[in-house]
């Protein structure tokens, strides 16, 4: 028992259940004293469940340890620079201050998610595939719809730090973060917050869909709607943090020589998506914040009673909902870039092209939230500038795919083709078809006949399978020997592929063909006149597919985790330096420090360098 | 570039960058009653902010050039900085989310509030600022008291300020109808001033640990990043009193 409370993930845990409770006392207490009510539907109040909820984060916090050393500060105490973690397994369930450490835990909490994500979706397409009611309850049907939304935007942004925080530092050179215990907190914080979310199944479950649009989300009585805001409000501070950091680390941190035009794409990549969540996540966070205390105060900001505007919600909310798909995307089209040089072995083609289009991307995005809300009512005389900015978004994104296919022409590519090529070529053309299928969306004159259907449900599936889920497999395969020093089963990520990539393709182009013949998404049933049942079931079992071949990914992930072929050196002949040094990487990451003296990416060209290692300390 | 200057001067300097801002406050009541134009107050509180910005918050010590070891102090300084800047600016976000929501739902009007109390808070939050910029001088240059003593006094404008609003100001604007749960501009009262209101008792909070550290000799004329650090923080805080206030105050009608 003593030993299970030793773990720091357990007893934050236990201290944020402590939290919980405590924080319900002092409110029921307060409005008892006050007279007021202070039992409700879900055993106490929803101000009780609020303000327990945001004790227990910090209980959470505090009691696992991450904050220890910031404790020691304020009290005047100096701390070691580094700490050592211990060998082994523990140290994953701690407050590590490493940043391969958090990296790692960041992807594996990642992909846990990413099997609740997945379930929900499971479950509601079984409703789906048949018309009429089998087994859901329309309440039911909405919670798991909205559940598979929310967390699956926590997956990727779990997904995308763990890459960012694994590759950063060790990409530019430098020893760990900039700020290695805010990285910690970044990370740890977003696990109360995942408690927080999954409660509100259990507490009445949210009916809005993850964008939680008022005034539907404001009148709902119910207190699971409260505990998904108050966990995607957490959740912004983790994305936050996390993009402050990684700007620091790359600006002050790099190694030498290594300037701004010899930073590995990756890294510009990465760049551009912290920008985007450093800044535009505070509004996500205020507009949720104001539809807190809108059902807690009565506030009225959108209720248009008192005087409020729904609408103004919708703006706050996708300025920075609307970027947020290019925080999603970037880090993602960053690997491709990063990968298909070292496996075609040829020079990146256009690199300050492909750099600049990064920081293109994220730059536009933040003036195009508004093309969501075309038919939402607000000024008719916003529609056509924002339909521009929208579809200049294209320009950039189109520099990539020009740079990649410029890459790709008469390349050399093994045979047989190793998988994380396979995941970065199935990267592409599936991000190829969700690009395709944009403009169309961004048009106001089609927009407001494919608004709301399951055309735009195929069009994101594409967009984030393409920008992040088929990238992310590709770094997974790609740099696991480097974490851990044995390589992943190459047969089964075969079959992960071949399985996962025509799955997806029929279940993307299916959604959309019924979209376009008018299914309503986020709707739980539909007409049998519509006749889009057969489609239906075959978007059912494609997504049993893809299921099943991350079934298989994650057998092949465990499995080779124990007996995967050891492999100690760079096995994919990369120029990078972090596949120059021994497998896995040592604690404190490159013993001796390199210096940058030639291009990141002049594959084949005889006699280039990228980075030469000091010959001492 | 302070760190050029002899302590006098620099003093000296602050008491000046205090009247230019103390002149502007006048001036932006006085445009508010006289002939209230928008663009004047708009354009007078950027320049108060832009003052702030360079004399109080030293926004020009990001540009500084720190090249050589990067286990230094003073090149983790930098970074630290640098940091402590971006988080301002996410910070700035939802200041600026505030405001737009403010003008959204409000337009030209404004909530009934106590017009003297608003001018005293706001004098008693750019005293505080005042304040502020004499502690950090003063470790800047090696002197412990005065630093104590400046952060200090900060510490209690600061609260002063909170009593001013939170104390004062919400129950006489409950007086004038500007009620939570009435309407839309109760909301948008509550939840400007509130928000504020925080970041002030973060920052009172903060100063207080640095007072207490301080007081142990934790800081030198070298090393004192936690001073800068809780006083560029606590100039932020006062820098977005700087739009609040005209937002709040001084620009439209009383609505009703």
């Amino acid at each position: 028992m003593k030993k299970i409370f030793s773990i720091p993930l357990i007893r934050g845990i236990l201290w944020q259940v402590i939290g919980l409770l405590i924080g319900m006392g002092i409110v029921a207490g307060i409005r008892l004293a006050m007279g007021l009510p202070a039992t409700g539907p879900y055993l106490v109040t929803e101000h009780a469940w609020v303000f327990g909820g945001f004790l227990g984060t910090l209980t959470f916090l505090a009691g696992h340890g991450v904050m220890g050393d910031w404790f020691k500060w304020w009290r005047g105490e100096a701390t070691s620079d580094h700490h050592e973690d211990k060998p082994g397994w523990e140290k994953y369930f701690g407050p590590s201050l490493d940043h391969k450490v958090i990296g790692i835990q960041y992807a594996v909490t990642g992909l846990i998610v990413m099997i609740l994500g997945g379930t929900f979706a499971l479950i509601f397409r079984t409703e789906l595939a048949l018309e009429g009611m089998q087994f859901l309850k329309p309440a039911q049907y909405n919670t798991l719809m909205s559940m598979h939304g929310i967390v699956m935007i926590v997956v990727i942004l779990l997904g995308i730090g763990g890459m960012m925080n694994y590759l950063v530092p060790l990409l530019i050179g430098a020893h760990d973060m900039a700020f290695p215990r805010l990285n910690s907190f970044a990370f740890w914080i977003v696990v109360p917050a995942a408690v927080w979310l999954l409660s509100s199944m259990a507490l009445g479950g949210i009916e809005t869909g993850w964008t939680g649009y008022p005034p539907l989300s404001a009148n709902m009585k119910i207190v699971g709607q409260q505990m998904f805001f108050l966990a995607v409000f957490i959740v912004g501070w983790s994305s936050v943090l996390g993009g402050l950091n990684l700007i620091v680390t790359v600006v002050r941190m790099r190694a030498k020589g290594m300037t701004a035009f010899r930073m590995p794409i990756f890294v510009w990549a990465s760049i551009a998506t912290s920008l985007i969540s450093l800044t535009a996540t505070q509004l996500i966070g205020l507009s949720f914040q104001m539809v807190m205390f809108q059902r807690l105060f009565g506030m009225g900001f959108f209720d248009p009673a008192k005087g409020g505007n729904p609408v103004l919600f919708q703006h706050l909310f996708w300025f920075y909902s609307h970027p947020a798909v290019y925080v999603f995307i970037l880090p993602g089209l960053g690997i491709v870039s990063e990968l298909l040089p070292v496996f075609v072995r040829k020079p990146l083609f256009g690199y300050r092209w492909i750099a600049m289009s990064s920081l293109g991307i994220a730059l536009v995005g933040f003036l195009v939230w508004a093309h969501h809300m075309f038919t939402s009512g607000m000024n008719e005389y916003l529609r056509v500038p924002f339909m521009y900015s929208t579809l200049l978004v294209a320009v950039p994104t189109g520099v990539k795919f020009f740079s990649w296919t410029a890459t790709i022409w008469k390349g050399k590519i093994d045979n047989p083709v190793p998988t994380p090529m396979l995941f970065t070529v199935g990267a592409i053309l599936v991000f190829l078809l969700g690009g395709l299928t944009g403009p169309p969306n961004a048009t106001v004159s089609t927009d407001l006949h494919l608004h709301d259907t399951y055309w735009i449900v195929g069009h994101f599936h594409d967009t984030m399978f393409g920008g992040f889920m088929f990238p992310f497999f590709a770094a997974l395969y790609y740099w696991f020997p480097k974490a851990t020093g044995r390589r992943m089963n190459e047969t089964l990520g075969k079959i992960h592929f071949w399985l996962m990539t025509p799955s997806f393709f029929v279940m993307s182009l299916g959604m959309m063909y019924i979209g376009l013949n008018g299914m309503r998404r986020r709707i739980a049933d539909y007409d049998p006149a519509l006749n889009f049942q057969p489609m239906h079931l075959v978007i059912t079992i494609a997504g049993y597919l893809i299921a099943l071949s991350v079934l298989v990914f994650f057998i092949n992930l465990i499995a080779s985790l124990r007996n995967g072929k050891v492999e100690k050196g760079n096995l994919w002949n990369s120029r990078s330096p972090e596949w120059l040094v021994e497998s896995p990487m040592p604690a404190h990451n490159y013993e001796h420090p390199f210096e940058v003296v030639g291009e990141p990416y002049d594959y084949g060209l005889a006699g280039s360098k990228y980075v030469e290692f000091a010959k001492h300390k | 570039m302070s760190h050029t200057k002899d302590k006098a001067s620099a003093l000296q300097q602050g008491i000046l960058v205090a009247v230019y801002l103390a002149v502007l406050t006048g001036l932006e009541f006085f445009v508010a009653v006289s002939f209230m134009s928008v663009m004047v107050l708009t354009v007078i509180a950027l320049v108060k902010a832009a003052l702030v910005a360079y004399y109080f918050m030293h926004i020009y010590k990001l540009n500084a050039e720190n090249e050589g070891d990067h286990d230094s102090y003073e090149y983790k300084t930098g970074t630290n900085r640098l940091g402590l800047w971006l988080f301002l600016l996410s910070d700035t976000f939802v200041f600026g989310g505030l405001l737009v929501s403010r003008f959204n739902l409000l337009g030209m009007e404004r909530p009934h509030l106590n017009q003297t109390l608003g001018l005293i808070v706001t004098c008693v939050l750019l005293l505080s600022s005042f304040f502020m910029n004499r502690a950090e001088t003063s470790i800047a240059h090696g002197d412990t008291k005065g630093f104590l003593n400046g952060t200090l006094i900060t510490m209690v404008l600061g609260l002063g300020f909170l009593i001013g609003v939170v104390g004062l100001e919400w129950r006489l604007a409950k007086l004038e109808d500007v009620i939570v749960n009435k309407d839309v501009m109760g909301g948008i009262f509550y939840m400007m001033t509130g928000m504020h209101a925080f970041h002030v008792l973060t920052g009172v909070i903060f100063l207080f640990l640095v007072w207490r550290n301080g007081r142990k000799g934790y800081f030198t004329q070298e090393q004192h990043w936690g001073v800068e650090a809780a006083a560029v923080y606590w100039h932020f805080v006062d820098l977005v009193w700087i739009f609040f206030y005209p937002a709040l105050y001084l620009i439209g009608k009383v609505g009703l």
